[in-house]
Order: structure tokens, then C-alpha cells, then sequence
């Protein structure tokens, strides 16, 4: 009787699907617990998506956009640029070096309150110097590929 | 006596940079030692293995250490894990004290690395060994209870859970590798994908960029407001430091040094855990904690042996059984299989050298982490004050080198770090826990693998119960962990109702 109960667990894994076996069941396990999730708590899930959207539109609560979005923003065309300059400076490190100094200055910038010659003038410095160093000394002290 | 042909100046030169590094990192509120080892993950791959470590270790250490400055002059905790030094560090600093309370932080801190140090030395290969006899069967099953661990101990288990099989989910992206007894098919993407997404994604990128590029998106968010609102305060007017404070000081150095040690076993439990958990034992069971909350120096020993004893304990399961105790050895573990290095149970008895190497570098960073900070502290206190709008920037750019060189120059994982900063993010609104998604990304793999290989050989689930008594074990312990979960929230929601209804 136990061995029938047993067979009732038994499995085989066809090799050429194996690949789904696993991934089938998380990905069942983790739609069993959204649901759960929504179900015990969905009075609380659409206020919070509301009040996300709120926020981000700038309607509600504090939320410095032009910070966040800029970061983004900077972050993207940071990554974008310095893949098609590397095209044009293959394996020199330069085109990290050339938008580092760029994306480091701009983002600088963007993250200050205030603008004084003094604190320019570091700013300036701080995206000349770190980049040329950081390239300098992994990419031609210690040869590390850098884009 | 290979190793001794290890330690070179330039071995014990990395480890001061790393705890030098990592004490800056934990002493600038916001930034952590995992964001410390994440980006200085980079310089490593210039070294080999050993010096690797070296510095890997100190930035550990350091990191951990370091938090306690803020934590002390600013009330800001410098990573999570020093939240309960602001407790009593804080009003200390308010008196003038403020030397005083970080010099106390500083010989706890030693003591409890040093403690958790030789607990490491002497248990994780008892633990290995004992490991050495698992099958598919109870590897799986270990995996799991890390996961049913880490989840019951999160605010929200479901939440907790939700987020472990989510990372789980995520490390499956990509093809089942031919290397691991799998077909060499992809799953889980877009035919379009697979030129990127062949291998998945790559573990380091994934974690530069949930601590690292994630931090700058909630700060900018905020737009910096609450930085340093008021001045760091002079370091002393009051009462100067001495050991006398230690007299009476050593049950609650070994009990939260052995507190944190545990805590830093249990997979992914972070820091706060193992400090909260100490600092309200000593509240319990101290003879005097009247003047605790209030500028105590013995709340202080035991948040700071405590968060520092947690470096030990979370190598313990990262070494023995490839389970990262924390987020920190989350990134370690990535650096080490970077290095050619496959943690696990065989780890030390394959690399003794090198495990030996490790406990130097662990003991000698502890060191070098007192030294430099008792005699520096007031210079390091100067370190809260660097804007972000000088680091972060420079942070961002040590993200990219150190995910585009993690591959030999592969832009995709730069793009990998953008997506799972912004995911972290996005995460962090909604409520994911990212603890249990980091650890289940990065044993998702192996749990598959064990997984399907112990179905391949046995054809029937019940062999996950049946396999043999340590299997039985696990699943019994399972059991007590989630059972534990729920009678804690029960008890919870019972007091709350208590305290509302009076």
C-alpha cells in the first residue's frame, strides 16, 4: 500500500527538457506567492501603486527629480557613449578616461547646492584628477581591460 | 612552509590598505563595507589570489569598523550594523566624550573580530568535514533551509520568501550548463536575448549594482538632504578614554562577541540583527543597565564586539559550505570564483595554504584596524565631512570598471550593473527584501543542479525525506525556522494589540 502511495511521487526528467524542469516549478512557486501576497495584502497594494504614482509625478511627498532622473539620465548616456567611443579607441582605456572625466564633472554638478568658485574649482579638479588617476593606475599599472 | 613565501610586504601592505580604505567607507554614513569590497573589487584582479584576499579582508574589517565613527560623532549609523552605537555613542559624543566612546568602540571592535576569528578557525573545517558527506540530496536541502532562514528572519516572511525564490528565479536565466550535467539549452528569456543572456547574469555586476549604483539612487532621490545636519561635534572636553572601562566588561564582551559570531552564521542575517540582538541581551542581563540609551560605554562594547564579531561568523558558512553569511561575503564569493576558486566543503582541505593565509589576514586586519584607528580617530573623524558630490560620482565609475573588467570587456555587464541598480531601487520601493534576493541569486544555480541530479538518480520526490537522518534533520529544522517566524509575528501582533487596546 505504502509503495503505491510512493509511486505516486515518482518522477522521470526527459533530458531534452531538463532545462524546464526546475525553472517550471520556481516559476510556479513564485506566482502561487504573488498571489498570496496580493491576496493578504491588496488593500494596501493599490493605495501604495497610487501613492508611487504620485510621488513620482510630483504631486505628493518629497522627491527631488531633477537629482534622480538626472542621475539616471547620466548614468545611461554614460554607459551608451563610452561603448561607442571604445569602438573608436579600441582596448586604450581612453574612452573610459574621456566620458569618466565628462559623466564625473556633469554629475558633480548636478549634486550641488550651490555654486562658488571654491567649490567649482574643486569640483573641476576632483573630474580631472580621479579619473586619470583610477585610469592610470588600473589600466597601465595593473592592465585591466577598461572600456 | 609555502605559505610563509606568501607573506610578503606587499601581503601585509594590502591589508593596511584595505582596512584603511574599508574604515573610510564605513565611516561615511550611507556608504558600507559591502559597497567598500564592491568597489575596490577591481584592484583585485591585478593580484593573485592571496593578495586578493588581503585585501579583500581588511576592506571587510575596516568597513565593519568604520561605521562607528558617524555612528558616534553624528548619529547617523555608518553601516547598519553600528545602529545600537548610536545609542549610547551619541549621547557620549554630546558630553564631550566622543574620543572616549569611539576608543571604547575600537577595543570591543578587536575583541570580537579576534573572537569570531578563532571561532572561524576552529569550526569551519569541523563544518566542512562534516559537509563533505553530503549528497545532491542534502545540499539541496541545506540551500533551502538558508533560504527558509534568511526569509523567517526579514520584517515580512512572505515578502522574505518571495524575494529568495525571485533571486532563485533570476540566476536561472541563461542555459542550463553542459559543464553542470545539463543539456545546454536556454530558459526563461526572448530568442532576441540570448546573445547577451547566454551565460545570465553575471554575479558581479548584479551585486555592484544592487549596493552600489542603488545607494546613489536613494540618495539622489532624497537630493541629499539630510546630510550632516548639524556639525560633527568636538571630540573632548569630558572624561578621557582609559581601559579601566573595560573592569566588569568581559561576560559582555565574550556574550555579544558570541552573539554576533552566531548571528554572522546564519545566511544573509545582516548586521543590525547580530547588534540590536547583543545591546538588548546586555540591557537584560546586566547588573546595571539603568544608564544604558544614555551614554553607557558598556552598549557600546557590546554593539561594536558584536558587529565586528560577525566577520568571522559569516566566513564560517561561506567557507564551509558555499553560503554567504551576509551581503559582504555575498560579494567575497564572487571574487573568489574570479580567482578560480570554488568555495564549498572542499574548500579548505584542497587550499590550506590558502585558508591559512585567510585567518592571517583576518587576525593581522584586526590588528591593523586598531592601530590605525586609536591613533588616528581624530583624523578619520574628519572623513564624515566629504560631500557626495565628490564620492558618488567616483563611486559610479569604480561600478563600471569593476563590472566591464569582471568578464575581460564585456559592455553588456555594464548594462547589467545600470538594470539591477535601477531593479535594487525598485525593489527597495516596493518592499523586496534584498538580502534573500542576493542569496538565492547566487545559490539559485547550485539549488537547481542538486535539485534535478538527485530526481536523475532516485525518479522519486520522496527521497528528499527519506535520503538519510541528516536530510530528516534539515527538514525538521525548516520547520523550527518558520515555526519560530510565526510564533515571533504572532507575539508581535499580540503586543501591539496589547499597547493599542491600553
Amino acid at each position: 500500500m505504502e509503495s503505491h502511495w510512493l509511486s505516486l511521487l515518482d518522477v522521470s526528467i526527459d533530458f531534452d527538457q531538463s532545462h524546464l524542469f526546475f525553472p517550471r516549478i520556481v516559476t510556479w512557486v513564485l506566482v502561487i506567492l504573488l498571489g498570496l501576497i496580493l491576496v493578504t495584502r491588496y488593500r494596501r497594494v493599490m493605495p501604495g501603486i497610487q501613492r508611487a504614482g504620485r510621488v513620482l509625478a510630483g504631486r505628493e511627498g518629497h522627491f527631488d527629480h531633477k537629482r534622480f532622473f538626472g542621475t539616471l539620465i547620466l548614468t545611461t548616456l554614460y554607459f551608451y557613449l563610452m561603448g561607442v567611443l571604445s569602438d573608436v579607441f579600441p582596448n586604450t582605456g581612453y574612452s573610459f578616461l574621456i566620458m569618466s572625466v565628462v559623466f564625473v564633472l556633469s554629475l558633480s554638478l548636478l549634486y550641488l547646492d550651490r555654486f562658488t568658485p571654491r567649490l567649482l574649482t574643486i569640483v573641476i579638479l576632483n573630474a580631472l584628477i580621479a579619473p586619470t588617476l583610477a585610469w592610470y593606475v588600473l589600466s597601465q599599472l595593473f592592465r585591466i581591460t577598461l572600456p | 612552509m609555502d605559505i610563509l613565501s606568501h607573506l610578503t610586504p606587499l601581503f601585509f601592505g594590502l591589508i593596511a590598505a584595505g582596512t584603511l580604505i574599508g574604515i573610510i567607507f564605513g565611516a561615511i554614513p550611507g556608504m558600507t563595507a559591502t559597497m567598500a569590497v564592491a568597489v575596490c573589487l577591481p584592484l583585485t584582479y591585478a593580484f593573485g589570489l592571496e593578495n586578493g584576499i588581503a585585501l579583500l579582508l581588511g576592506l571587510y574589517v575596516g568597513g565593519i569598523s568604520g561605521g562607528m565613527v558617524p555612528a558616534v560623532l553624528l548619529n547617523i549609523p555608518g553601516t547598519p550594523s553600528s545602529i545600537t552605537t548610536t545609542f549610547d555613542g551619541y549621547p557620549m559624543a554630546q558630553r564631550g566624550e566622543g574620543e572616549r566612546a569611539l576608543k571604547t568602540g575600537i577595543v570591543a571592535s578587536i575583541f570580537g573580530g579576534l573572537f569570531s576569528a578563532a571561532v572561524l578557525f576552529f569550526f569551519a573545517p569541523v563544518l566542512s568535514d562534516f559537509a563533505i558527506q553530503f549528497s545532491n540530496v542534502e545540499k539541496f536541502l541545506i540551500i533551502l533551509l538558508a533560504l527558509t532562514v534568511i526569509a523567517s528572519l526579514c520584517s515580512n516572511m512572505l515578502m522574505g520568501i518571495f524575494s529568495g525564490v525571485l533571486g532563485v528565479w533570476l540566476s536561472l536565466i541563461g542555459t542550463y550548463s553542459i559543464m553542470d550535467g545539463g543539456n545546454g539549452e536556454t530558459r526563461l528569456m526572448f530568442d532576441w536575448m540570448e546573445y547577451h543572456l547566454i551565460d545570465g547574469f553575471s554575479l558581479l555586476p548584479v551585486l555592484i549594482g544592487i549596493f552600489g549604483l542603488t545607494t546613489v539612487l536613494l540618495d539622489a532621490e532624497n537630493g541629499f538632504k539630510d546630510e550632516a545636519a548639524q556639525g560633527p561635534i568636538s571630540l573632548k572636553n569630558g572624561k578621557r578614554f582609559s581601559f579601566g572601562v573595560f573592569k566588569g566588561q568581559l561576560t559582555n564582551l565574550v556574550r555579544s562577541s558570541g552573539i554576533g559570531t552566531f548571528v554572522g552564521m546564519l545566511p544573509g542575517v545582516g548586521g543590525s540583527a547580530a547588534s540590536v540582538l547583543a545591546y538588548s541581551q546586555e540591557k537584560n542581563f546586566s547588573r546595571d543597565s539603568s544608564q544604558m540609551g544614555k551614554g553607557a560605554p558598556q552598549g557600546i562594547v557590546s554593539s561594536e564586539s558584536s558587529n565586528n564579531a560577525l566577520t568571522g561568523g559569516a566566513l564560517v558558512p561561506l567557507l564551509s559550505l558555499g553560503i554567504p553569511g551576509d551581503s559582504t561575503t555575498a560579494i567575497l564569493i564572487g571574487a573568489f570564483t574570479l580567482q578560480g576558486i570554488q568555495v564549498g566543503p572542499l574548500f579548505i582541505g584542497n587550499n590550506l595554504d590558502t585558508w591559512y593565509l585567510m585567518i592571517i589576514a583576518l587576525v593581522v586586519a584586526n590588528f591593523l584596524m586598531f592601530g590605525i584607528m586609536y591613533f588616528a580617530i581624530r583624523r578619520i573623524a574628519k572623513v564624515v565631512e566629504v560631500p557626495k558630490y565628490i564620492l558618488y560620482p567616483l563611486i559610479i565609475m569604480m561600478c563600471v570598471v569593476g563590472a566591464y573588467a569582471i568578464n575581460y570587456g564585456i559592455m553588456f555587464d555594464v548594462w547589467t550593473l545600470l538594470i539591477f541598480g535601477l531593479f535594487g531601487w525598485v525593489a527597495h520601493k516596493i518592499g523586496l527584501e534584498v538580502v534573500p534576493l542576493i542569496i538565492g541569486f547566487i545559490l539559485g544555480k547550485s539549488a537547481e543542479v542538486y535539485f534535478v541530479k538527485s530526481l536523475e538518480s532516485y525518479g522519486n520526490f520522496s527521497i528528499f525525506f527519506t535520503k538519510s537522518p541528516i536530510a530528516m534533520v534539515l527538514w525538521a529544522l525548516i520547520a523550527v525556522s518558520l515555526a519560530f517566524a510565526i510564533y515571533l509575528r504572532l507575539r508581535n501582533r499580540r503586543e501591539t494589540r496589547t499597547t493599542t487596546v491600553s
